[in-house]
């Protein structure tokens, strides 16, 4: 009866919260299926439910599309950029810090995670002013820097915690077996580690797909802006087209829902691998 | 194969000194037991054998190689780990033929070598298993495997049984036993059961705080310990001892002359040590009272109490008293052990 009394109650708190949560999104639904008349009309379902909102976006119909391809395509070149180029960094500072016990190493990852101490939006006019020096602005790159320099400290700390926990001895027995340092990461290592490389390289990954402030000052023509900073665009006119917004942003949102459900497995095991020192 | 000599080895942590000094000689073929309680620095001088851990000061040398700067890939050892070790995302086939992977050995020869491995120890069922499909003593097979298969120069164990339950510590003992004496490899074995040391060894060095206490065969470590420490370690049960007083050719303690045949001198305080298999029960000698008997089929166990001290007596056959009564304990002088009070000096 105890056991009956506690699940009903998290039943009662989960419903609210659900709907909490869930609400926003059916709007965005609502919206995106609804004709640009009805899109205000309050109901909870449109009386012409049409598609052709995704119409008018795949065939860049509509003068804040007129560059979606190439913004989607922008926004995943850099996401991937970014989530490829953390793992790479992260995995091999983790590597050297936890398994290989460089001198320094712990400095290095403290100094690293220091610098979130610091709000990214104060980072932000030092990092345009940097990128200028370096005559990125307006190039993907810069914002691949930026994204690669904010997400590395986190994946950094995530990935040494997740290392720590792997017996030593099995380095041990690899270098007796004949291992070099560079086998035993390759061999041994990485495929250990695969669970919280997934969940750190999605973490990078949707970091950059859903990054805003940065991508909106380092990129500015439309040919080279991502999709997030198109979508801003959309609402810079008095009249604007919410239908389109709501169905792109729809469209926006699929890649990470798609993602976070194909490697959901590692994301849970990977990112708490880190949480708790054992 | 090959011999190994350990020469003035020391090793420090920071300020903290863990071995003073150990020189030891192992011969070609021979299976050299270290064996000691926690913390005496015996799994430390096997990692310094197998080069992973640095040497502060001395030399090791393996068939006559001096390899104090030699990674561990080219000291040409294997080593078998308390904690087994395995790759866990590599079948028991990959495990055992990583080494021979990294050699760039052609792939009919790795085949070959893992075959032959899994031959001698029983582990062909196993070959495609994962070890966390495989059970505690399939797992250290695979890891002894893992050795076999690089045919080294000398096998190094350290503390191999003792994550396995007690029954299977028995039968892998003999197994690693037959192993070696099929394989005849220098075998370095680290325990701190003093039971798998007299079982498997055909020497044992006894340590005690970084250094070597006494280094023997297992029987003359049993019979002559060197001092008081050899002498309480080996043996199971252990050995009993008493401060006592030399007189005359005899130790008094506990209100009873105890003979013995050490050379001491009139008045000197000593402690006196007597197995308990030495001890019988006799009509007449010190007297003694029961307190708990221990019956094991072939032999029993049975505690009395003499002057205030227990005693553990190891009677052969089955016990006719009971807790409580009076009897009459006999030492068998020859095999009394007298050792100095001061220093734990055999006299």
């Amino acid at each position: 009866m105890r056991r009956f009394t506690k699940e009903a109650v998290l039943v009662l708190l989960a419903i609210p919260i659900l709907l909490w949560t869930l609400l926003p999104i059916y709007h965005i639904f609502l919206f995106s299926i609804s004709s640009k008349d009805s899109a205000f009309s309050g109901a909870l379902w449109p009386d012409k439910p049409t598609l052709r909102n995704f119409g008018t976006i795949f065939r860049e119909e509509h003068f804040y599309l007129h560059h979606f391809w190439a913004q989607i395509w922008n926004s995943l070149w850099i996401a991937v950029a970014v989530g490829v180029i953390t793992l790479a960094v992260a995995t091999c500072a983790a590597f050297a810090i936890s398994r290989l016990k460089v001198r320094g190493g712990r400095a290095v990852m403290n100094l690293a995670l220091f610098t979130y101490f610091i709000p990214a939006a104060f980072l932000a006019i030092p990092m345009y002013k940097a990128m200028g020096i370096y005559g990125l602005l307006s190039n993907r790159w810069s914002l691949v820097l930026a994204m690669v320099t904010l997400a590395a400290p986190y994946a950094i700390w995530v990935l040494k915690q997740a290392s720590d926990k792997l017996p030593y001895e099995l380095d041990e027995a690899a270098r007796i077996d004949g291992a070099t340092p560079l086998q035993l990461f390759r061999l041994v290592y990485l495929p250990l580690m695969t669970p919280s490389l997934v969940a750190i390289g999605t973490y990078a990954l949707l970091l950059a797909w859903n990054e805003y402030l940065y991508a909106y000052l380092l990129l500015s023509h439309e040919q080279t802006i991502t999709l997030a900073v198109a979508l801003g665009h959309f609402i810079a006119a008095d009249d604007s087209p919410w239908e389109l917004l709501m169905a792109t942003g729809l469209v926006y949102a699929l890649p990470p829902a798609a993602i976070y459900y194909a490697f959901r497995r590692y994301m849970v095991s990977g990112l708490t691998t880190g949480a708790v020192k054992a | 194969m090959a011999s190994v000599a350990f020469e003035s080895i020391h090793k420090s942590f920071g300020s903290t000194k863990v071995l003073h000094g150990i020189s030891l000689d192992i011969a070609d073929g021979e299976f050299m037991v270290l064996v000691g309680p926690s913390g005496c620095g015996k799994s430390t001088l096997l990692r310094m054998l197998a080069g992973l851990e640095d040497i502060t000061a001395g030399t090791i040398a393996i068939d006559g190689r001096v390899v104090n700067d030699l990674d561990s890939k080219d000291r040409d050892i294997a080593m078998v780990f308390q904690s087994y070790a395995l790759y866990p995302h590599m079948t028991v086939r990959e495990n055992m033929g990583f080494s021979l992977k990294l050699r760039r050995d052609r792939p009919e020869r790795i085949a070959e070598g893992v075959s032959r491995a899994a031959k001698i120890l029983n582990l062909d069922p196993f070959l495609e298993r994962y070890p966390r499909e495989l059970s505690g003593g399939q797992r250290q097979r695979v890891a002894m495997g893992r050795a076999i298969v690089r045919d080294p120069k000398v096998f190094l164990f350290d503390e191999p049984l003792s994550n396995l339950d007690a029954k299977l510590r028995v039968a892998m003992r003999s197994e690693i036993k037959a192993l070696h004496q099929r394989l005849k490899t220098t075998t370095v074995y680290v325990t701190h059961d003093q039971v798998e040391a007299m079982t498997m060894a055909d020497r044992i060095a006894v340590m005690n705080e970084g250094r070597i206490e006494q280094l023997g065969d297992p029987l003359e470590l049993y019979d002559q310990p060197a001092n008081l420490f050899v002498a309480q370690f080996i043996g199971s049960p252990a050995m009993n001892v008493f401060d006592g007083t030399y007189r005359s050719g005899a130790v008094e303690a506990l209100g009873a002359r105890w003979p013995c045949n050490a050379k001491a001198h009139e008045g000197q305080s000593v402690k006196y040590g007597i197995r308990p298999e030495h001890l019988s029960f006799a009509s007449h000698g010190v007297p003694a009272e029961i307190e708990v008997v221990e019956p094991m089929g072939a032999e029993t166990e049975v505690l009395v109490r003499v002057g205030g001290q227990s005693f553990t007596v190891m009677a052969h056959g089955r016990a006719t008293f009971g807790p409580g009564e009076r009897v009459f304990v006999s030492p068998q002088a020859e095999h009394a052990h007298v050792f100095d009070s001061a220093g734990g000096r055999r006299l």
